[in-house]
């Protein structure tokens, strides 16, 4: 029996369409892979084997009765970042305040998964409540990275990356508000997408930062990448952000001559085996026949302070439901003074959660609103004035997605801004709103290095095109020997 | 010195006439449901949910704002309130707020009331209703723990902040009470239903600190709330008392304020715009679609029922303080077009047995009178078939079997005696009966009207008085 | 400067328990984090609006009444009857 876990999102449904496999022998491989490798990559909070087995099952019973209606996803394995709703499984956020909740409902992103035939094979590993850029926040362990486990895989959707890096699963759905998605991505060597703000529901995301994130898919291609879009993009009447469209991403590149600007500041400001791999890649671009120039973006530096004060604004304020009455663990509250078990349950969220909330709520108190949060909003649109006038003379913009390589567990643990730091090249895309997407370019000391692809609003296509085009040229490994 | 009082209020409505609430689709009347059953995602504020604004409760805020004369923004906003509290699902609440900039859906309006005195309106804004906490046996302290019940979490409110120019009390009450029949007229809000309107109060005295009493269960007991709290506020001055700003509640049971917490624990609420509801843009037709199907408003119908209907001023305020009073009134008017007798019907004779008080659903609850009960009876008066007082009588009766007054005049033979010779019979009756009085009578003029209530007696209020009181007195001076 | 009192007030506001050692090892770290985002104060930025997403009235939700279909709140432990427990009011 070949083995089927390396297999793309493509080759899965074809080959389960065309009976070369079936569902249940392809869902078994993939369980099989999880339990015997998911020991060293700490990448699944939940495995659920039971319920995947049954959708296998259900998809080859629809197969051999010569059902119609078979997905455009039939078969493949999809895990799920564990702060996405997926009803009856448990959503933790890899958090001890979310231990033993089970979610009453599926988010849309995973309703329309299932309904594309995909198969929920588990919950995916993530720095507590996603705040973080290495997943070594989680209260379930760090996640290893792939190529080198003594390595961190990147946050805060590290295990959706690793996964899909140690083949088990196909693809992945993750959240980016800062670089989750893109960070975890280039660190693993795997191609990931924010995709546009309002482009997918939120609905069921458990919100860290609602007006920076999103959920995004992350897979071994780009074609995978495109093909999860397709199945859970689009207007969702139940999140008011979405914005009125229908994606229909294709999968052969419809552009040619593609304008490329490449982001100088982030590129300089990267180690030297980074913009190396940069630069590169921008040769790359030229032998492709896209028109190459350097740009310099001057909002840049206020970039970083700016993200902070939104995300730990609106954290400081999402992460207040968190009192344990409603869901949570197991404490009666019978006997306590309601402040005091108010804190006391919020006593079991993690360093890194705390400390956020607490400069989330200084910058939003009387007399700092203005100083921070207002002036932070107020940068953000001269951040998108910023990239639309570039995005009338390039098509897409590049940058490394990191501008470090992959770092041993537990190296910056202790700095707090140095960590912050990291997220320098991604949050851009995340306070303006754009697409970016994370794709591999090469490797230094066999650590991988991603190449960030950034488009104007709702210009998906267009990063999927110059993407497909230079992963074919590129050629780039994109799964460890494990 | 007593110092004058400033008072501002904070009047919450629930937009009772919604379906569902106002982020999500939940039935919005949570009465007599079992607990926690009348929830989602979105109102217990399970992680992942978001808020989906209703279109109908920005409409009928909307018409609130404009009937209270407020300016309409052509944009409204949503607001995180920060604080945390077991009632509350997500330790935030979502409303409106304008201190960055107009969000709410209404501004600088005005409101008159009893006849004359102005009311400022601050603002209108929508927000959420939180949960309900229980406590057993109606004391919180003798128990180690709290109930809560979510379903009310998420319905929709209309809060009203007045400017703090409110003197008396007891303006306070007028204005409450109009404010109640706008909102009634409006058919927004049902002000019978329970805990369907509060209202919180600023209080100060001189330039002194305010004082926020909240926890007034009825319109009734802000009154007495306010007088109580003025009246200690003014004590402490007088014997040079600190009057701290602090949040009071009242105690229904012992009628009295007593400290909740002080301003200075107060929360810092860290309002920031709502980053789940998107800006709404209200449109050019908003408020003229708004200004179309807009019920008419107590002082429009005040005005019409003068002109219309020739009452008076004092008649016509008294019908529309209370819409089924109007309303009843307009029907029976249209089944028997005497408005001013109706009018008085109803005020003098029926209102004496409405039961106002804030529990019951209709303020005709229990009794079987209906305008058409009415509009007959007066006819019935107006056609010389009985007299005023046996109307008064006949209405009694209807009240309490809901039988048509001609029907009950047939039955009971109440229809006026104007025939001299049957009174004749009857004064004759009470001669003999009341002989003593009658030997009085000679003497004291004032008897004969003693002699003339036996007579109404007698003939159950069917005699004409006029002409019993002619025998009578015919009678008195013929035996002399 | 952000001092020891703020964080510990700060922690009241969260409803955060803070440790004395939280307390001293978080004052350095946010002191830090508070400085750099600092940089904030140097842009001049009195002509921009922040950036508003926007929905036409038109597009709310209708007024319809729909009862979710799983349950909410089925999975919380502690109650009395239909009620949940929380803890007791001060």
């Amino acid at each position: 029996m070949t083995n089927l876990c390396g297999l793309t999102t493509k080759q899965v449904t074809l080959g389960i369409k065309n009976r070369d496999f079936s569902a249940e022998e392809y869902i078994c491989q993939i369980l099989d892979r999880i339990e015997k490798i998911d020991v060293k990559i700490n990448a699944f909070i939940t495995v659920d084997k039971k319920g995947a087995l049954q959708k296998a099952q259900l998809i080859d019973r629809k197969i051999h009765n010569r059902e119609q209606n078979i997905g455009p996803l039939a078969g493949v394995a999809v895990g799920i970042k564990d702060n996405i709703n997926t009803n009856g499984l448990n959503t933790t956020c890899a958090s001890k305040m979310l231990k033993d909740y089970v979610s009453p409902y599926d988010a849309t992103t995973v309703k329309r998964l299932r309904e594309s035939d995909a198969i929920v094979v588990g919950k995916l590993n993530l720095d507590e409540f996603a705040m973080g850029s290495t997943t070594e926040f989680s209260n379930n362990g760090p996640t290893h990275n792939p190529w080198n486990i003594d390595y961190v895989a990147g946050g805060s959707s590290g295990g959706s990356a690793a996964s899909v890096a140690a083949l088990e699963c196909a693809v992945s759905l993750g959240s980016d508000t800062g670089g989750s998605i893109r960070c975890p991505a280039s660190f693993c060597s795997v191609v990931g997408l924010k995709p546009t703000y309002g482009s997918v529901s939120r609905y069921g995301l458990i919100s860290y930062a609602n007006s920076l994130e999103q959920i995004g898919p992350i897979g071994k291609t780009v074609s995978d990448v495109a093909m999860v879009m397709n199945a859970i993009a689009g207007k969702d009447d139940n999140d008011y952000t979405t914005l009125e469209w229908v994606p229909k991403y294709t999968l052969h590149p419809t552009k040619k001559n593609i304008r490329v600007g490449l982001v100088k500041q982030l590129v300089e400001g990267a180690d030297q085996a980074i913009s190396k791999c940069i630069y590169n890649a921008m040769d790359l671009f030229s032998k492709l026949d896209f028109e190459c120039e350097e740009i310099s973006m001057n909002s840049i530096r206020y970039s970083l302070p700016s993200y902070y004060t939104i995300a730990m604004a609106e954290a400081s304020s999402n992460l207040a439901r968190y009192d344990n009455i409603r869901y949570g663990f197991d404490l009666n509250p019978d006997g306590y003074e309601w402040n005091t078990y108010f804190s006391k349950v919020r006593s079991n969220f993690g360093q890194e959660v705390k400390r956020r909330i607490i400069i989330g709520s200084y910058v939003l108190s009387a007399g700092y609103y203005g100083k921070y949060y207002l002036k932070a909003q107020m940068l953000r649109s001269l951040l998108k004035r910023e990239l639309k006038s570039f995005f009338k003379q390039y098509d897409i913009l590049i940058a490394p997605t990191m501008p470090v390589l992959p770092f041993k567990i537990g190296e910056k643990i202790d700095d707090p801004l140095k960590m912050y730091l990291i997220d320098i090249d991604t949050v851009i895309a995340n306070l303006s709103g754009i697409p970016a997407m994370s794709i591999p370019a090469g490797f230094h000391n066999d650590l991988p290095i991603g190449l960030q692809i950034m488009a104007n609003e709702l210009q998906e296509q267009t990063i999927l095109d110059a993407a497909m085009l230079f992963e074919k040229a590129s050629n780039i490994q994109r799964s460890p020997d494990l | 010195m007593i110092l004058a009082a400033n008072i501002g209020l904070e009047i919450h409505c629930q937009l009772t006439a919604l379906q569902s609430k106002l982020f999500c689709s939940c039935y919005s009347d949570y009465r007599d449901k079992t607990p926690n059953n009348n929830v989602c995602p979105i109102c217990s504020g399970l992680p992942g949910s978001l808020p989906l604004l209703n279109q109908k409760a920005v409409e009928l805020a909307g018409m609130v704002s404009l009937a209270l004369g407020c300016k309409v923004p052509d944009k409204i906003m949503f607001y995180r309130k920060n604080y945390f509290y077991p009632d509350l699902p997500k330790n935030f609440q979502l409303t409106q707020y304008n201190s960055y900039g107009i969000t709410s859906i209404g501004v600088d309006g005005k409101l008159d009331y009893d006849g004359s005195k102005k009311a400022v309106i601050r603002r209108v804004q929508l927000e959420e209703d939180p949960g309900r906490l229980i406590y057993e046996n109606n004391n919180n302290n003798a128990n180690s723990y709290t109930l809560i019940d979510y379903n009310r979490a998420g319905v929709a409110l209309i809060e009203i902040v007045t400017e703090p120019n409110f003197t008396d009390p007891k303006h306070v009450r007028m204005f409450l009470n109009k404010i109640s029949s706008v909102v009634q007229h409006l058919g927004v809000c049902d002000t019978k239903l329970e805990g369907s309107v509060r209202c919180d109060a600023n209080v100060s005295i001189g330039s002194k600190r305010k004082v926020e009493i909240k926890n007034v269960n009825s319109f009734k007991e802000v009154e007495k709330a306010l007088s109580y709290e003025i009246t200690r506020q003014n004590t402490m001055s007088l014997h040079d008392i600190e009057i701290k700003a602090e949040t009071r509640h009242w105690d229904d049971l012992r009628k009295i304020t007593k400290q909740a917490r002080t301003k200075e624990e107060e929360q810092d609420y860290r309002y920031f715009p709502e980053p789940d509801i998107p800006t709404i843009i209200l449109g050019n037709e908003f408020l003229s679609s708004l200004k179309a199907i807009m019920p008419e408003l107590p002082d429009e119908r005040k005005i019409r029922f003068v002109t219309d209907y020739e009452l008076s001023e004092h008649m016509a305020q008294v019908l529309i303080e209370n819409k089924e009073m109007s309303d009843f009134f307009e029907l029976a008017v249209s089944i028997y077009s005497s408005p001013k007798e109706i009018a008085n019907s109803i005020i003098t004779d029926l209102m004496a047995f409405i039961d106002d008080s804030e529990q019951k659903a209709s303020i005709l609850s229990g009794l079987k009178i209906e305008p058409k009960h009415v509009a007959d009876l007066v006819k019935l008066v107006d056609q010389n078939t009985i007299n005023r007082n046996t109307a008064k009588m006949i209405l009694k009766q209807i009240i309490k079997t809901g039988e048509m007054p001609s029907q009950l005049v047939i039955k009971t033979n109440a229809s006026k005696i104007d025939d001299t010779g049957a009174i004749a019979e009857a004064v004759e009756s009470i001669f003999i009966r009341e002989k003593s009085a009658v030997i009085d009578a000679k003497n004291n003029p004032n008897v004969a009207n003693f002699l003339l209530g036996k007579v109404m007696q007698l003939t159950r209020g069917r005699a004409d008085p006029k002409i019993a009181l002619n025998l009578i007195t015919r009678k008195l001076t013929e035996s002399n | 400067m952000v001092s020891k009192q703020e964080i510990r007030q700060l922690g009241k506001l969260s409803k955060l328990e803070l440790t004395d050692q939280e307390i001293e090892r978080y004052q350095s770290q946010i002191e830090e984090i508070i400085a750099y985002f600092d940089i904030l104060d140097s842009i001049s930025l009195n002509e921009l609006e922040p950036i508003h997403l926007i929905k036409n009235f038109s597009e709310l939700r209708k007024d319809c009444q729909e009862l979710f279909e799983g349950n909410a709140l089925k999975n919380v432990k502690y109650r009395k009857d239909d009620y949940i427990k929380g803890p007791r009011l001060a």
